[in-house]
């Protein structure tokens, strides 16, 4: 049997890789994997990464990530092949431009006096700047003989405008770097500006926070345990198991103060986003509520099914196929549906929460639904996607934060204050 | 007890004489969790066959199973051990006029008043058993985080006694329908499997290997028509394979040889568990003259 050590640097090299990715990778995990690596050997590439991903994904979300991570890292003997082919062709084209650009430099290189970075910038520059280059080359051959210096100024600015295009492209990678990493910027910006490409980062940051308000929640729980009351009826029903004697006391427990959560989110096209990152920050709480309903409207409301929110990455196909994506927002019209439909739904103890940014068709009509069902309802908040600085320009905001508790969640940290301060009261 | 398949293969071999239908990805994960030791947390969809695997395993390696039900409120005192109260009592009462008060006290807290839960037993067993560990989402978060010992050490900690490691290493399957999700401690600890409902081919040969009595073409018109149901969003409650296998059983004791309109009505009991599911099931919903469940015959519309 070969050695676990074989596998261990390169296994600890693809651990560091899915760290990257957002996953958590205990250095016990890469040793199972160079283990077992040990036993079934690398030979049938399927079978390994089935192997691997067992070890290392722990949950669906985490497959996902684990199997991109796998394909980058460990090619299959047809990428493999693909990219020596792309590779040499690349190298070969490079080649060619270099010789091309060689040439062209014996013939102009030395009129002009190049230096050496300038020969290196003349390799790379586009087909038109060179054209230009040699037109003026062409063009004043006779007067750049005559005075170089003069001619040799003009040269230097085109190639200075390479050079500095390059800069600024080094410049641009590296705040695609700093962008790269979640801890940076994602849990302070705008919600409404995350790009495609960061949204699985923020995703990662929503269930990295909500698993920290979980940990405080169950550490409030544990301190807060029993009211310290003896609870006589319990322990003396107890006591009869034990032939009369009081072996175990029972406390009176402290009642739970958890309401019944409904959640009324706006889907109308430019809230999907902010809709689908409060569903999952609730979602990812604990008992947050005894029990929740999720309603989602535009212009008119349905509700959500509970076992297919279970999978928010399906979400946005979830809400184009309920048919209401795409419209404007009524927020009057959906609560008077909310209201005149399930009026069993709100009661004194539930907690209701719209997802809004308020700007809906008929503001009046909204109003006075929202005091309607704020009448119902023991407690209604309105969590608003548009930084609270900018309610004071917009009316619907500003009329509407004066009848209900409204609370910016412009940014993730915004939203997560909000959640929190939602489970702790 | 058998010896511990030591290659993937060997494994399929033994779950082959047990009539389950897997697939590779399956025996890999089941290897591996096998060989490391690790428990096997199983997640999917009610129905999709997550308890089943951990009844083939015991099967496949010959061992006892031991089944530990969650559920809201489940606490060590069910899970692990308790005390016998009443037998303790009686031996006080018995024993009242003895000496020795402390040797008294310490066999009260020995093994002979132990009551032995399912967890207790899976790790004091001589031979290794499979440990199935069922709904853990549907217990509280204290009692996950109370298993976490278990999963990681093999062992287990009773105040009076002290700690209690594991004779021998039980295959633990941990299964979860994520009604909640589960902590990150316990994930960490296990193995990981997703079951997905299966592709109608696997559905087919599940039903041939388990009803081989029943017609083929009967099987396929289920198999399909189950298929339909399941992608029918409409649905609630998706039918488990379970039901599958109920339904094509009450088919055949029926006498029915063909998935009709009227055979569909009949039974759609078997497969559909409330009203609304009927209701949206649309079970005449015919597609340009064929049924549409089995896709394949005509009806009468008049």
């Amino acid at each position: 049997m070969t050695d676990p050590e074989v596998y261990l640097e390169k296994l600890s090299d693809f651990s560091r890789m899915l760290r990257l990715k957002g996953m958590a990778v205990s250095p016990r995990e890469t040793e199972d994997a160079a283990k077992l690596l040990t036993i079934m050997g690398m030979a049938e590439r399927e079978q390994v990464k089935t192997a691997l991903r067992t070890i290392y994904a722990k949950s669906r979300e985490e497959q996902l990530n684990f199997d991109v991570v796998f394909d980058g890292f460990f090619l299959s003997e047809e990428t493999m092949r693909a990219r020596a082919k792309e590779h040499a062709k690349r190298d070969w084209e490079q080649e060619q431009a270099r010789r091309k650009a060689e040439e062209e430099l014996e013939q102009y290189g030395d009129k002009v006096q190049l230096t050496e970075a300038e020969r290196e910038s003349y390799v790379v520059m586009s087909e038109d700047v060179r054209k230009k280059l040699r037109n003026i080359v062409e063009r004043f051959r006779g007067n750049m003989a005559r005075n170089p210096d003069l001619y040799r100024g003009f040269i230097r600015s085109v190639f200075a405008k390479t050079i500095m295009e390059q800069q600024l492209m080094m410049e641009d990678a590296g705040t695609g770097c700093e962008a790269s990493d979640p801890e940076l910027g994602i849990l302070y910006r705008n919600i409404g500006e995350f790009r495609d490409t960061e949204i699985p980062q923020a995703i990662a940051m929503i269930q990295k926070v909500a698993r920290q308000i979980n940990g405080e929640l169950s550490a409030k729980r544990k301190r807060s345990g029993n009211t310290g009351k003896l609870d006589f009826r319990r322990t003396i029903r107890k006591g009869m198991e034990t032939g009369g004697s009081f072996y175990r006391l029972s406390y009176r427990k402290k009642r739970s103060r958890r309401r019944h959560l409904v959640m009324l989110c706006d889907v109308s096209g430019s809230m999907v986003q902010f809709s689908e990152f409060a569903l999952r920050f609730i979602q990812s709480l604990n008992q947050v509520a005894e029990s929740s309903r999720t309603f989602l409207f535009s212009e008119r409301m349905v509700e959500a099914d509970a076992f297919r929110l279970q999978n928010m990455d399906l979400f946005r196909n979830y809400v184009r196929e309920s048919g209401i994506y795409g419209m404007g927002t009524d927020v009057g019209s959906a609560l008077e549906q909310l209201c005149g439909e399930h009026p069993s739904v709100l009661n004194a103890g539930t907690t209701l929460l719209i997802f809004s940014d308020a700007k809906t068709i008929n503001p009046l009509r909204a109003i006075a639904a929202v005091k309607e069902a704020r009448r119902m309802a023991g407690r209604v908040i309105w969590l608003n996607p548009i930084p609270e600085g900018k309610w004071k320009y917009l009316k619907s905001s500003r009329t509407m934060a004066e009848v209900v508790t409204m609370i910016s969640c412009s940014t993730l940290q915004e939203l997560a204050a909000a959640c929190r301060k939602l489970t702790m009261n | 007890m058998e010896d511990d398949p030591v290659t993937i293969e060997e494994l399929k071999q033994k779950m082959d004489e047990t009539q389950y239908v897997y697939d590779d990805t399956m025996a890999t994960v089941l290897f591996v969790a096998l060989t490391l030791g690790r428990p096997l947390l199983i997640e999917g969809a009610a129905g999709v066959g997550k308890t089943e695997v951990a009844k083939v395993m015991a099967s496949a390696l010959g061992r006892d199973l031991v089944r530990l039900q969650c559920y809201e409120g489940l606490d060590e005192s069910k899970a692990l051990y308790e005390w016998n109260y009443q037998k303790q009592l009686l031996s006080i009462q018995v024993n009242m006029n003895t000496e020795d008060k402390d040797a008294l006290t310490k066999s009260l807290f020995s093994d002979e008043y132990l009551l032995e839960r399912p967890l207790l037993k899976s790790i004091r067993s001589e031979k290794p058993v499979v440990l199935l560990i069922d709904e853990i989402d549907k217990a509280d978060e204290e009692f996950e985080a109370f298993l976490l010992e278990l999963l990681s050490e093999m062992q287990v900690t009773v105040p009076e006694i002290g700690t209690i490691r594991s004779r021998s290493v039980p295959f633990v399957v941990l299964t979860s329908n994520r009604a909640r999700p589960l902590s990150e401690a316990l994930r960490r600890r296990c193995a990981y499997l997703h079951i997905d409902y299966p592709d109608m081919e696997k559905e087919l040969a599940i039903l041939r290997k388990k009803l081989p009595h029943v017609d083929d073409r009967l099987c396929a018109q289920v198999a399909m028509a189950v298929h339909e149901l399941r992608s029918n969003e409409a649905i609630l409650k998706k039918p488990s394979i379970a039901e599958t296998l109920d339904w094509a059983g009450a088919l055949d004791a029926l006498g029915m040889r063909e998935l009709t309109p009227d055979a569909l009505r009949q039974t759609a009991g078997f497969v559909l568990k409330n009203n609304e599911d009927i209701a949206s099931a649309d079970l005449c919903g015919e597609k340009n003259g064929h049924c549409g469940h089995c896709g394949e015959h005509h009806h009468d519309r008049s």
